[in-house]
């Protein structure tokens, strides 16, 4: 994006006069290669190259947005224009439209191909039976806003999403997989190394006991927990949840410290730069067992300024508070000693999805299959479910034995708030919970 | 770059097989809560171009046409399994519009009185998004299709919190409005689905008969739609009677849109008649795999996608229709599904559904008391064919797609 950034700044300049005024321009060029897979082979392949420009005035408890397609200089002056407007200033004069030359809008997928040609093979091998979705998606946004410095970022994402029909010792076993990372060859590595162990044959599951149970998450799914229940009602523009009454409040073990990164580039949810051009900060969510921050974008900031989380699905969307990797950190507890901790309950490596009610608190974790556990050890797989809580007593029902390794939840992937979805992520530590409702799902 | 010039580049790569669309949109928002308006503008360009290259199907989409041009090339490198191309549609139509499209109108006071009045104080409005919008889309294919058309809307999502001591609820509500704004109905819905949880009452019958509100019925409709579009239908359904004989099934969204995102004209399908089969929906690629015609329900949702067989205005019908008061009182002993408490999960393979939802329970006729949570679960096929009452009161909702049911009576069914 070739923008004159003087002269959108001295655009931007006259509608944020005020203390607290926030006028923006915001740019993205997206490239995304997506590939279908069922059974062995590539079905679909679908390329998508969008330019698209927004422009924003808040003042107060009111904001102006436009957005239009393109990402060219009169795409900036049509969202500008449109802005100035609506806020009764001069719009600014109309020149004609100077359409980028399509080779300045290369940037592109060259190694879609070659990622294909290998993806069908970790497929060929490990999962021959499936109905795989595969996006590459490259992004760069640019953000200029009155009265800062303006910045550009880019990034590069995989996401893989289907099912594929495994070995069980019964018979064959429809599995989800999901796989959600930067894009990179080690990426494709770590793709094939989790689907393997995906397409190992396990026995046939039994239906999930209806009731409380006890469980350890591991394999990172605790991430998935603390997105919905920690990360969620922390966003600044959250309603009122049960934890804004709380702050600095003891709500869980001292051992437990959640912090939002969006510097952890390694994660699905990282970024250099959020979409108001602000440079994240680590935001402790809980910090030894104390509720910690809010994660702010500029709207929602206190005088310290945004921690780095506005967010937005593309250029048509404003900015929301919105998390972006919740990383929990290590404990001393070491698998044996977590399952004997554990005596009897489930072990659950992986959420296929989640949600939290805001207002009271109450969330949901959807599970594809977990394994009992008996006198703490392994005992009978069981099939999909659904586990769900309460807020703060899910948070006080958290023992202080965490696992001493954090690994990677490369499940966690797209999250949707408001209508908008933004990649998200997150690593954990294995981590003990009592006393969760747990119900079986079709 | 021109559409013509795009035309011109999609005839060199696949002569004979190839369709190019275009979408122009505008729309205009306002979003309040209590303390915060925004007000929103959006000029919306997509292009899209499907053709077969080398026997393959390809798929590339833009916010411009010189985008475009870069992306067919990138889309035609990767190898991609062969398929038989479609038979193209070939018509011209164009259909323009007024071009303008005015704010939506400024509702959230006025829908947080009717909330707060509906709810008797316990609920209240958080947020309200009101959209209007307009666009135009325009499909040519190499077939000598050119059709142009305009689609209007004035839709949106509605945001309720309600609260007693020690307990909340919140609630997100998408609506779509054809023309006047419905505050009523729009405040009913979410003083309900608000308020109705916080009873902690479970429910107090383990079976019974079941009343479903317009909104209920249609997410269950909305969901059993793969019906209607699978190639195989399921092993368990019977086509003569695969459901209750006052039931019937149809898709007709010829008051939305002259065609569909294929360019077929839009035409009313009977899918359900008497509680019989009758009928199924096709795009170009299903009806070329069937050997039939398409029904006009190449759907797409965005100009992202390529055209997806789907629903376009699926509703239940029937031609012997009861009022809602006349089913609510041939109850003997059930409940009245007012709103659900989650997505409708149903298995069509294994011939299984569960819904949870918050109503009302009732015995002779009579409302007893709110359920704060309860959940249905059983057989899809029994479910189906215990559908013994639909009412007069149809109404539509966003699903993604449009879904329209009336108050729906079943009888025997499971609750926990």
């Amino acid at each position: 994006m070739n923008w004159d950034d003087d002269s959108i700044h001295r655009w931007l300049e006259p509608l944020a006069g005020r203390e607290g005024d926030l006028a923006e321009v915001f740019g993205e060029t997206l490239t995304e290669t997506c590939l279908e897979w069922r059974d062995g082979e590539l079905r679909e392949a679908r390329v998508r190259r969008e330019q698209g420009t927004s422009a924003r005035w808040r003042r107060g408890g009111s904001e102006q947005f436009a957005s239009v397609a393109g990402s060219d200089d009169a795409a900036v002056r049509e969202a500008v224009r449109a802005l100035r407007t609506s806020a009764g200033r001069d719009p600014l004069p109309i020149r004609s439209s100077r359409s980028a030359p399509a080779g300045e809008v290369e940037i592109g997928f060259p190694s879609a191909d070659r990622a294909a040609r290998r993806l069908s093979a970790i497929f060929a091998r490990h999962a021959p039976r499936h109905a795989f979705t595969l996006r590459l998606l490259e992004t760069e946004r640019r953000v200029v806003s009155a009265g800062r410095e303006s910045s550009s970022a880019t990034r590069r994402l995989l996401s893989l999403e289907g099912r594929f029909t495994a070995a069980s010792r019964a018979g064959d076993e429809e599995r989800p997989f999901a796989f959600h990372s930067p894009m990179s060859d080690a990426a494709l590595d770590e793709l094939k190394t989790a689907l393997a162990a995906a397409a190992t044959p396990r026995d046939r599951a039994v239906p999930v006991p209806q009731g409380e149970a006890d469980a350890i998450l591991a394999g990172g799914s605790a991430a998935v927990l603390f997105h919905e229940i920690l990360a969620h009602p922390l966003e600044a523009d959250a309603g009122v949840s049960p934890l804004r009454c709380l702050p600095d409040a003891r709500v869980a073990v001292s051992d437990l410290e959640v912090v939002d990164d969006a510097r952890r580039l390694d994660l699905f949810g990282g970024y250099e730069r959020d979409d108001e051009g602000t440079a994240p900060r680590p935001v402790k969510l809980v910090a030894s067992g104390l509720v910690g921050s809010r994660l702010t974008d500029r709207a929602h900031a206190p005088a310290s300024g945004s921690t780095g989380h506005g967010r937005r699905s593309g250029p048509a969307e404003p900015p929301l508070p919105r998390s972006s990797n919740v990383v929990v950190s290590a404990g001393s507890t070491d698998q044996e000693e977590m399952l004997r901790r554990l005596g009897n309950g489930i072990w659950i490596e992986e959420f296929l999805g989640g949600s939290v009610e805001i207002a009271s608190g109450t969330f949901r974790l959807r599970f594809p299959r977990a394994r009992r556990v008996r006198r703490g050890r392994f005992a009978d797989e069981l099939g999909a479910g659904v586990l769900a809580g309460e807020l703060l007593p899910a948070l006080e029902a958290i023992e202080p034995a965490l696992g001493r390794e954090v690994h990677a939840c490369r499940s966690l992937g797209w999250c949707a708030r408001a209508g908008q979805v933004v990649p998200v992520g997150g690593a954990a530590p294995d981590l003990l919970i009592r006393r969760l409702g747990v119900r079986p799902q079709l | 770059m021109t559409g013509d010039d795009l035309e011109a580049l999609l005839g060199q790569r696949a002569p004979g097989q190839w369709e190019l669309y275009r979408k122009s949109a505008e729309t205009r928002e306002v979003d309040a809560s209590g303390a915060f308006q925004r007000w929103a503008w959006r000029r919306e360009e997509g292009w899209a171009a499907r053709w077969w290259e080398a026997g393959a199907p390809r798929f590339a989409a833009a916010s411009g046409p010189d985008a475009l041009a870069l992306a067919v090339p990138e889309a035609a490198r990767i190898a991609v399994a062969a398929e038989r191309p479609p038979d193209w549609p070939s018509k011209t139509a164009a259909l323009a519009g007024e071009p303008t499209v005015e704010p939506p109108p400024a509702l959230f006071e006025d829908l947080s009185r009717a909330v707060a009045a509906a709810s008797r104080g316990e609920a209240a409005l958080a947020g309200l998004r009101l959209r209007r919008g307009r666009a135009e889309e325009r499909i040519v294919n190499a077939a000598g299709l050119d059709v142009t058309q305009e689609q209007r809307l004035l839709d949106g999502v509605a945001l309720c919190v309600a609260r007693r001591p020690g307990r909340a609820r919140e609630v997100r509500v998408p609506f779509r409005w054809n023309a006047e704004p419905e505050i009523e109905t729009l405040a009913r819905r979410l003083s309900d689905a608000a308020t109705l949880p916080l009873s902690d009452r479970p429910a107090p019958f383990s079976s019974g008969q079941w009343l479903l509100d317009p909104a209920v019925g249609a997410s269950l409709l909305g969901a059993l739609a793969p019906l209607w579009l699978d190639d195989k239908p399921p092993r368990w359904l019977v086509r003569e009677k695969m459901a209750g004989p006052v039931v019937g099934v149809a898709d007709d969204a010829s008051c939305d849109a002259a065609f569909d995102g294929e360019g077929v004209a839009t035409r009313r399908m009977l899918l359900v008649e008497d509680g019989a089969l009758v009928g199924r929906l096709h795009d170009l690629s299903s009806a070329k795999r069937a050997g039939g015609l398409s029904t006009g329900h190449g759907v797409r949702p965005s100009f992202r996608m390529p055209p997806l067989l789907g629903p376009r205005r699926l509703f239940f019908e029937t031609k012997s229709p009861s009022a809602p008061a006349v089913l609510l009182s041939a109850i003997t002993k059930g409940l009245f599904a007012s709103a659900l408490t989650a997505p409708p999960r149903v298995d069509l393979a294994a011939d299984r559904y569960e819904i949870e939802f918050t109503g009302v329970s009732i015995v002779a006729g009579r409302a007893q008391g709110p359920v704060a949570g309860a959940r249905a679960r059983g057989r899809v096929s029994e479910l189906l064919r215990r559908i013994a009452g639909l009412s007069t009161d149809l109404q539509f909702f966003p699903s993604p797609f449009l879904v329209g049911s009336p108050t729906v009576y079943i009888e025997r069914v499971s609750f926990e």
